[in-house]
Formats: structure tokens, sequence, C-alpha cells
């Protein structure tokens, strides 16, 4: 076989992969858990705020509310706290304020 | 077929890789590592801000907070009358919570008082919630009860230490199975006057307050309102919520500088050396090639070949590794690093969603500049005369 | 055929370093002919052939083959000329390293729109008649000077070119190859090709069959002996 044709199977080999990936994302996706009612409803039951991603601080638990040991409490997403704040940074404030505004001063 | 040629030109480009085998798998195999990095950070990361989008909506619509001299307090339960007497809200609830340190595991829980039990028939809790005023028990979080010591189930005690220095015990009647850890894993659920108990909170207070509003475009009208109202009130939107989950999955995020410097730095030494000269023996190869009949523009097509043969090859073996990583192994490989110190984390089974704009975006930082880098100091040496070849 | 008009070449003109490499030569050789340009190295023998062989311009002067005035020629029709007209045979032989003969061989034709199966028909046919025919898929590192020589002589034929241009081609064979080498030149001249051959090698100029001696030195032409 020409090198050429190889490299052209091999690539369209990759591309079925991926094609192949993608149907499977969707399937995946249709019937993930994520997906399901029941979590949503323990979300809205229980008025959760927050994911369980970094439960190591009580402050990087609920990084959307302000708690008594949070080390800034200014804000929801205040959360610079070493080591916490070199891997995740603080949000946009500006955004977030303006939006309260801008919905506000119409007439 | 006019196509021909351009064939014949990938063939001789193949077999000129093929010569230098070991140099052209080590630059395909560190170009896919950094496909792979990037890439699996994207998926994860958009992965988990979409996982948070879907569930967040489900959020109150404004947390009411009590501030004290700027720190956080607890909430008078009275103001949810006034709240209440706000145009556009519909509903405030108390929330009560918290954490608890376990030492002994050395793991932090989140403890919920529950006002209402609903969720009767939630398919991923088995067993049941308390009820409201029912005393000494509780449903936990897959998570908390396989880190304990003695691993807990339906119908085991849970002990925790009360402010009063008593240690009271719950039955555990519900646990949230561990499809909905990402939201669940830390939880211990356990009735109102429990948590009050617990940790000796005032009547008539509450940790925060959920307002429900049920027009979505009144939610900053009423926030405002509250705000004005209780200067010394805090009001914190959903959408911020939202937001800040955004911004901690960001893909610019810290996430990607600290882990993926390294590759990165290395990735662009390896291309910086390819962009700034041609060994000799390549130049002589090009002068060859021109002095028997090669075009300058044959030249060229040759190296956007070995470009793009490099760059696609590793592109996309990267994408694919990167997604059975993420998707199929649970980023067995991130995940140490999102969860930090935590000792109780939920079980990643990612929901695959795909950000083709930010793959597309990768590409075209990737594939794009790695051809140029190839073909751009060839162009220099494909463009002098070639008798360079007779006289050197 | 190939025609050359007070051509002058500098080198790294306006430079310091800058050299006068051929000044204000002209020539002419004829179809048919087996030309030698003679001289010590330095002489400008093969600045001359380059230009000749459209792989650089003059600085000043005109350059004629085949009635065509190559020397203001755009770069993609010199390479035409050059990859239709002379097939080249290099001192160093340049072949790429790592690859087979017959690759070798096939490389000057490879961006046209042939079938390589084509190619490889005739780049098979000019080794056989080159006395190569067991080497055909051998990697050319491994080949002997000789066979490296007559692999690079088969690619210079493989356009079917009707001159042939060879830079110093004896300067690394012992006398037996050289003398191998210029009855394959002279059979090539019979089949009615121009044959260009630059070197200093007494054995090339002192055959009783080269018709045109062209003596170089300091990028003058210093007598031209036609036979």
């Amino acid at each position: 076989m020409r090198r050429s044709t190889m490299f052209f199977v091999f690539t369209a080999i990759n591309l079925v992969i991926m094609a192949l990936l993608y149907i499977q994302s969707h399937i995946s996706l249709s019937e993930h858990h994520i997906l399901r009612k029941d979590i949503k409803e323990i979300v809205k039951t229980l008025h959760l705020t927050d994911m369980v991603l970094a439960t190591d601080a009580r402050y990087t638990r609920n990084p959307t509310q302000a708690d008594l040991f949070s080390a800034f409490q200014d804000y929801p997403g205040s959360i610079e706290h070493f080591p916490t704040g070199s891997v995740i940074p603080p949000p946009d404030m500006d955004s977030m304020g303006k939006l309260i505004e801008i919905k506000t001063d119409g007439p | 077929m006019a196509l021909e040629k351009h064939i014949n030109i990938l063939d001789y480009t193949l077999q000129s890789l093929l010569r230098r085998k070991f140099k052209n798998i080590g630059i395909i195999m560190v170009f896919t590592l950094v496909i792979f990095t990037v890439s699996s950070i994207i998926f994860l990361s958009y992965s988990l801000r979409q996982e948070a989008h879907l569930l967040l909506k489900n959020s109150p619509e404004i947390v009411v907070q009590k501030m004290r001299a700027g720190r956080h307090e607890l909430i008078s339960t009275w103001l949810m009358t006034e709240i209440r007497g706000i145009p556009g809200v519909s509903d405030v609830e108390p929330r009560y919570w918290g954490y608890y340190y376990d030492s002994g595991v050395k793991a932090n829980y989140t403890i919920l008082g529950i006002g209402a039990s609903g969720l009767e028939n939630n398919k991923v809790v088995s067993g049941r919630m308390p009820s409201p005023h029912e005393k000494n028990v509780a449903a936990i979080g897959r998570g908390i009860a396989d880190v304990r010591v003695i691993k807990k189930d339906l119908g085991s005690i849970l002990y925790l230490q009360a402010a009063d220095n008593k240690w009271m015990n719950f039955n555990i009647v519900g646990i949230f199975e561990s499809d909905s850890g990402i939201m669940t894993a830390d939880l211990i659920v356990i009735s109102k006057e429990d948590f009050k108990a617990l940790v000796s909170m005032p009547d008539d207070t509450a940790t925060d307050l959920a307002v429900h509003v049920s027009n979505e475009a009144e939610i900053p009208t009423v926030a405002r309102k509250i705000k004005e109202q209780f200067p010394d009130s805090r009001p914190i939107l959903r959408d911020e919520i939202i937001r800040t989950y955004d911004a901690v999955f960001g893909w610019r995020s810290g996430l990607i500088i600290t882990l993926f410097m390294g590759a990165l730095i290395a990735f662009i030494i390896l291309a910086w050396d390819k962009a700034t000269g041609l060994s000799a023996e390549e130049k002589q190869e090009i002068g060859i090639l021109k002095a028997i009949g090669w075009e300058t523009s044959d030249v060229l097509e040759m190296k956007f070949w070995e470009g793009l043969v490099i760059s696609l090859t590793s592109f996309m073996c990267g994408i694919i590794l990167a997604y059975i990583h993420i998707f199929f192994m649970g980023a067995s490989l991130l995940a140490p690093a999102l969860k930090g110190w935590s000792v109780i984390y939920p079980e990643f089974r990612l929901a695959p969603f795909i950000d083709f704009y930010q793959i597309a975006i990768l590409m075209s930082l990737t594939v794009v500049p790695y051809i140029a880098s190839t073909i751009i100091p060839s162009w220099k040496a494909s463009i002098t005369d070639p008798d360079i070849v007779m006289r050197g | 055929m190939i025609k050359t008009e007070n051509v002058t070449k500098y080198f790294n003109r306006g430079n310091p370093d800058e050299v006068l490499a051929v000044n204000d030569v002209s020539i002419e050789v004829k179809e048919g002919d087996f030309a030698v340009f003679k001289g010590p190295s330095g002489s400008g023998k093969t600045t001359l052939l380059s230009l000749i062989g459209c792989m650089s311009r003059p600085t000043s002067g005109r350059v004629i083959v085949e009635d065509r005035d190559v020397s203001r020629l755009p770069e993609r029709f010199m390479t035409e000329v050059r990859r239709n007209t002379f097939g080249f045979i290099f001192q160093q032989f340049h072949l790429i390293k790592g690859i087979s003969v017959c690759d070798n061989v096939m490389l000057p034709v490879l961006p046209t729109d042939i079938k390589p199966s084509k190619l490889r028909k005739s780049a098979v046919r000019i080794l056989e008649n080159l006395g190569m025919s067991g080497r055909i898929d051998f990697p050319v590192q491994k080949l002997s000077g000789g066979e490296q020589q007559r692999t690079a002589i088969a690619r210079a034929l493989i356009n079917n070119p009707d001159i042939i241009l060879a830079d110093e081609p004896t300067a690394h064979l012992d006398t037996h190859l050289s003398e191998e080498f210029l009855s394959i030149m002279r059979n090539l001249q019979q089949q009615g090709k121009t044959i260009v051959i630059a070197t200093h090698d007494p054995l090339v100029y002192d055959k009783d069959y080269v018709s045109l001696i062209i003596e170089m030195r300091d990028g003058r032409v210093r007598e031209i002996i036609r036979n």
C-alpha cells in the first residue's frame, strides 16, 4: 500500500473514532444521572447552592456562600485563600454587580 | 488526475518523516501529550460547568444572609414576613446549615436541618428523609457513609458532638446514593430541631433565608428592595451562584496554568527550535530537491504535509485519549488536583458535554502554528538559488 | 544549443567578501557536443555550469538555452527549463539518504501528475541499463561509490533531458570507475544528448571524443579548443 493511502486510512480511522465518541457522548448524556429529575429535586428541596467539589476546607465547600470561616466575606465567590486561590481565581465582580443595576435602572 | 502530484509529494513526505523516525515519533508524543492535557482540562471544566448550570438552576432564586460589621451572622426569622411582603416574592423559607468537622476521619461534613421532608419518591435516596420534628434520625450522603472507619449504612448509628459537649446519636434512615454525589456526597440531613440543638442555635433565627421569586426578570429588583429595606442583609442571586461556578471552571483558570505550564513551555521550546532554523541536512535536502527540478511551491507543499501529518496525528490522538480519560476513566489523572486535601469527594462520572468552540480554538492554536513553524523556515531556504548545493 | 553572452556573476555583491566568480564569459556549446569546462578549482567552471543549468542567474549578460533567454525568466519557468532540459550529476552525488535507489531516481519527477507505478517502471528501466538491476530497492547509503555515481546518473536521466551537466564527476572515483563513467557519458552522447562536464581531471579532457574544451582561469575563458 502507498504510504499516503496508509496515512489517509489512519486519519479516516481517527475521524471514525471521533465520530463514534461523539455519538457515544450523546447516548451517554441522554441517560446520564445528572439529567435525572431526582437530583434536581434534591437541589430544590434542600435549597442547595453548591457542588461538592472541594470539601478540604469549610470555605471551599460553598464558594458561593459566605460563612463565619471565609477568609473574605464580601461577596459570593470571594474565595481567595491560599492555596485555593492559586487554583480557583475569583469571579469577575464587575459584571456581577452590573447585572443588577442594568435591570433595575429601567423606566 | 491532477491530484496525483500532491499525493506523490505526500508519499515522499511520509517517507522523509520515517527516515527520522525517532525524532518525529518523539515530536508526535510530546505534541499528543500537550493536546491530551489541554483537551482533558477543557473537557473536564466544560463538563463540570454544564453540570453546575443544569443543577444550580434549581437553587433558590435569592439567598438572603445577614451581615454584622461585615461578617456573616444568623438571620432573624421575623424578616421572613417582611420579605414576603415585597411584590414578586412568592415564598420565603429559612435554611439551617453549617459544617461539622469529624476529627476521626479528618473530614468536613455539611449539616442541613430541614423543616419539611419531601423527596418521598426520590429514586436516588435510599430509605427516607427525616420528618420535620423527628428526633435522632439522619439521611447522609454516600460519601460520608463510605468514608467512616466503620462503614455506615441504613440502620447504623452516627454520633455527632453537640455544641454543649454532649454526643448526639442519629439513626441513619436515608442515604443519598452516589448518582447524586456531586451535590450530596458530604451531606448530613437532620431535622431542624436536632440541628438547632446540635449547634445551639437560638430560636427565631436561621442560617439564612431562601427567597423564591416566580418571575425570573424580577429577581434583581427584589434583591435590590431587600438590600434597601435591610441594609445589613446580603442577597445572593442564583445568577451569581452560577457565574461563580463559571469562573471556577473557566478554562483559563489557574488549573491550566499550574498543571500545564511545564508541558506548555516544553512544547513552545520545541516549536521555537523548529521555527528558528533548519538543520544543515534539511537545508541541503531542499537544495537538492530544487536542483533536480522541484519548484519552490513543491518544496513548501512537502513542508506543509510534514506539519500537517505531525500536528493532525497528534491532535486527533490527543483528543481521543483525553475523551477516554475524562469520560471513561473519570478524569483519573486530573481528579487529584481538584480534590485537593478533601477526604470526601464525589465519584466523577462526568456528563460528556463537548464544547466544539473550545476544541476548534485549541486546534487553531496548535495545528495551525505548528504547520506555520514548519513552513516558514523552509520558505527562506527554498527561495534561494539551488546552486548552493553545488558550491556547498 | 547553449550560448552565453558576456556573462558575469558576482557573489555577495557589495559586501566585503564580494567574489567575482565568472567574468565576461561568452561561449557556445552545440547540440551533440561532448564539452568539458577545464580549469583549477576556483576558476569559475562550476559557477558557469550552474548558470547554464538555470540554478542561478547571472549578474549581467545573457544565458540562452535552446534559443530561449533564460537569464531573466521568473523562478517558475527557470525550474521548468531546469526540469525539462537538464540532468544534473553532482560532485558529491547528493543522493537523499535513507530512501532506496529507485526512490532517489524517481525524485525529480515526483511533483508531476504521473502515477508512481509508471515512474517506477521508467526508473527501473534506466537502472537496468546502467547495470543496477540488483540494487533497485537498496538503501542508497549502503551503496559503493561507483553505484552511487550510477544512481546519480540514473536520477539525471529520469526526465529524459537533452543536456547532461556534471560537476567534477570523477573527483571521488578511481581510474577504473572514472573510465566507466565516461563510457556511459559517451554512450549518452551517441544517443544524441549533449554532455557538459566541469572538471580538472586529465582523464576526462584528454579523451579523443571530447568535442569542445573550454579552459577557464580566474573566472575568464582562457582558451577554447574545438576538436
